[in-house]
């Protein structure tokens, strides 16, 4: 959908701004949740500390984020529906940040698995990250492209990431009563776990988010059928 | 309702400047009209108490129905349709060889009422409700125009007052005053819709979005989107008043 530019260019480009650092911040996280599950998998410490260095722009991209908003609101007194954009860029980067505070959590993690012998259990988070990688990325591109059908999809998906963490912290802890010396490894695995599962609530509400944005529907705290 | 335009068209000779509106204004409520220049908002509320008919070659169809009654009655006189429903204008006019205090009471001396007792009560009571008694009582034989703008303005306002109107029409009562003094006037229109039915024209969108509780779009004439101010302002139901409001229209 083309949107009719606004009378005033200058309120063009101040929008236009908060979209790109937002967008900008999204992208930085998905490399370091990416830069994280990689360094796990690969067993790679140089790009865990790739991972956790990206956090300290995506939190300087968040306070950016924060800065551009409130000059919109004081200066432009937006309405409708650039109001709607603009609260929920504010709403969406804390989530976005919370992405990549879980993605350092992930990246410690994993520093510390790659200290001990590989643990074949690891992939079990792949299925998992994918699923969690998948739900961020589509409920970004749902926020940008205003797509609502998209989002609503990306709020369903949330109880299957659900129930794969449970599955996966199910063997997991099977495997720590049968395997004692790893008992560490596998509650670090099991945190990881639930690090990405963390990552599905918060494409949920950037979903949320972008749901209202672009329909001025709240649909928190709904049923899935009524979401849906 | 206290009032209802049904299918109200206006004419300025042959051109037609309001094309067709049916709108229900509630009671005891702030409903903003908002437009672009040209649209029909301040023609549109002077049908509501025939001040229209001052000015040469206009023509209204259309019913306008005051608390169910018919404005535009053969039996109705329009001098009493403009007591009851008071207005008060862009520009403040308080007569310039008046005293502040001869402002606020000639509508109910024009109406016959000489007693004085009743003249002075009504005089302190309007002022009061106009927020402007404190400022004015010891300077009552002032000049009007001696006030600053603002003050000018509320004068007006207590001018509407006095001769106890149930509605107020209020067209662009802000456009000349500086940020404090059109604070004042926003404050005092939501005190007094707590009595009156107000209708207020204005260009200034953040305006209409605090004061109003309800909003009217008109655009070349006619109505295009009437309802809850918040509903307006976040999520307007047609694409033209998203457009007008968000400032692309053009």
């Amino acid at each position: 959908m083309v949107i009719p530019k606004h009378i005033l260019g200058t309120f063009d480009e101040a929008l236009g701004a908060l979209r790109n650092d937002l967008l900008m911040m999204a992208g930085l996280a998905e490399r370091s949740l990416d830069r994280a599950i990689n360094g796990l998998l690969q067993r790679d410490d140089d790009l865990c500390a790739n991972a956790i260095a990206d956090d300290e722009e995506i939190d300087q991209l968040e306070k950016q984020i924060d800065k551009d908003g409130f000059e919109i609101l004081v200066r432009y007194q937006p309405v409708a529906s650039d109001l709607r954009r603009v609260i929920s860029a504010m709403k969406l980067s804390p989530n976005i940040e919370r992405v990549a505070d879980q993605a350092t959590n992930i990246a410690k993690r994993a520093r510390k698995l790659n200290r001990h012998p590989p643990l074949p259990e690891v992939q079990l988070i792949v299925p998992i990250q994918a699923h969690a990688l998948s739900m961020f990325k589509d409920s970004i591109d749902a926020f940008v492209r205003e797509d609502v059908e998209l989002a609503r999809a990306v709020v369903s998906r949330d109880q299957q990431l659900d129930d794969m963490n449970r599955s996966a912290n199910r063997q997991l802890t099977e495997r720590m009563v049968q395997d004692r010396d790893q008992l560490r490894g596998y509650l670090n695995l099991i945190l990881i776990s639930r690090c990405l599962e963390r990552v599905g609530d918060h494409a949920t509400n950037i979903a949320e988010d972008a749901v209202y944005a672009a329909a001025a529907e709240d649909i928190r705290h709904q049923t899935l059928t009524a979401v849906v | 309702m206290a009032v209802q335009a049904k299918n109200v068209s206006m004419w300025y000779g042959a051109k037609r400047a309001v094309d067709n509106v049916t709108m229900d204004i509630p009671a005891k409520a702030v409903t903003a009209i908002i437009g672009p220049s040209g649209c029909g908002k301040s023609t549109f509320i002077r049908a509501l108490n025939r001040m229209h008919e001052l000015v040469p070659h206009t023509r209204v169809e259309g019913t306008v129905l005051l608390n169910g009654e018919n404005l535009y009655s053969s039996d109705v006189d329009p001098a009493i349709v403009r007591r009851r429903v008071g207005m008060v204008f862009q520009k403040s006019n308080p007569f310039p060889t008046m005293s502040i205090g001869e402002n606020v009471i000639v509508g109910l001396r024009l109406n016959g009422v000489r007693d004085r007792k009743f003249l002075n009560e009504h005089l302190e009571k309007s002022l009061r409700m106009a927020a402007l008694w404190d400022e004015v009582k010891d300077d009552l034989h002032k000049s009007g125009t001696s006030l600053s703008g603002g003050q000018q303005q509320r004068l007006c306002i207590a001018r509407a007052l006095a001769v106890e109107p149930e509605v107020i029409l209020m067209d662009e009562p802000c456009s000349a005053l500086d940020p404090i003094a059109t604070a004042k006037i926003e404050e005092l229109i939501q005190d007094l819709k707590k009595h009156y039915t107000i209708v207020i024209v204005t260009h200034n969108m953040q305006q209409a979005g605090r004061v109003s509780d309800f909003t009217a779009f008109l655009y070349m004439g006619r109505l295009i989107e009437f309802g809850a101010t918040t509903k307006i302002f976040t999520n307007p139901g047609q694409k033209q008043t998203e457009d007008y409001i968000t400032g692309r229209f053009g």
